[in-house]
């Protein structure tokens, strides 16, 4: 519908995230995090006897959302989402593989280090916990330097 | 918890993939241009939200604030362990390689991107093989220690 700008300014989103972050512990006292929803979510569907419910609706409710801002925002538009890959030459099965493995590495990685980039990142940061700073400087460290090399060794460098 | 919790998780989860969509966090193009360092945008947006969470939570713990649903407000301070780099390291090569994380996925597909459907489902793949490996070294503790019924630290890992 056009009612939001193109990019939220990220001195209004960065905020407003951050009392997200705040709100939910005022309420309920619990970290904002993604990849623990997913794994509630993975529970529920094998109905496992103590899985958190709420975090299943956490989970169903960032997609809604999601379609909201969208809704709001540019509107729903049925695409690949990858354009900078197909236009580094890459075919539409090879960016599926590249995704899929990627997201994969990514879903085991944030299980090994106990969070993702909400969990760890912003909520386990905001709560000044040694092991969120160690894990966020990590993955953010490593996130640079396999962009890097993507960059400089595959065609999504551009020419 | 109470079963106004569900809905307040619905609600919170709303609000978090409303603004992750607004501010484009969702888009590979903000990932990739962030992580090769020629835009800043979530440098400065995970900044401003640590900047603006940090202090107040620092602020509600110090005093003693009741939560609505769960006691008295308690932080978090867990030690660093050797995971947590081994974690990162796993999870910052596949953040950068398919350029999206858990949260931005879902918003992603909800946008209407077909291919952030195979980042959901190789997410789930991803923590779900985890998973099975915690389930089973805990399986393996049971067999020679009566006593342990879970490997330590995988109920926090779960409930992140």
């Amino acid at each position: 519908m056009g009612l939001l700008p193109d990019q939220l300014p990220w001195w209004i989103a960065g905020p407003l995230l951050g009392l997200l972050v705040v709100g939910l512990f005022v309420v309920a006292n619990q970290p904002l995090g993604a990849s623990g929803a997913y794994v509630q979510t993975i529970k529920t569907v094998r109905h496992d006897t103590d899985r958190v419910t709420w975090r299943v609706w956490y989970f169903g409710g960032i997609f809604v959302g999601g379609l909201l801002a969208t809704i709001l925002g540019p509107g729903v538009e049925i695409r690949q989402g990858y354009d900078a890959m197909t236009a580094a030459g890459w075919s539409a099965p090879a960016i599926g593989v590249v995704v899929l493995l990627g997201a994969i590495v990514m879903g085991y990685g944030a299980r090994v280090a106990g969070g993702c980039t909400s969990g760890h990142g912003i909520c386990g940061t905001a709560q000044r916990s040694p092991a969120s700073w160690t894990t966020t400087a990590t993955f953010m460290g490593t996130a640079v330097v396999v962009t890097f090399l993507l960059t400089s060794f595959t065609a999504l460098g551009g020419s | 918890m109470p079963k106004q919790m569900n809905l307040v998780g619905g609600l919170f989860g709303a609000g978090f993939g409303f603004v992750l969509a607004a501010g484009k966090l969702h888009d590979y193009d903000t990932i990739h241009n962030t992580l090769r360092l020629t835009d800043f945008y979530v440098f400065g947006l995970m900044g401003l939200a640590i900047g603006v969470s940090l202090p107040l939570l620092w602020i509600l713990e110090r005093r003693g604030t009741e939560t609505r649903y769960g006691g008295r407000l308690s932080l978090a301070r867990s030690k660093v362990e050797r995971h947590h780099i081994t974690g990162g390291i796993l999870f910052g090569a596949g953040w950068s390689i398919a350029g999206t994380c858990p949260a931005p996925a879902l918003a992603m597909l909800a946008s209407g991107a077909t291919y952030g459907a195979i980042a959901v489902v190789g997410l789930f793949i991803g923590l779900w093989l985890r998973d099975r490996q915690l389930i089973a070294a805990s399986q393996a503790i049971n067999e020679g220690d009566g006593e342990r019924s879970t490997l330590p630290g995988t109920k926090t890992l779960g409930a992140r």
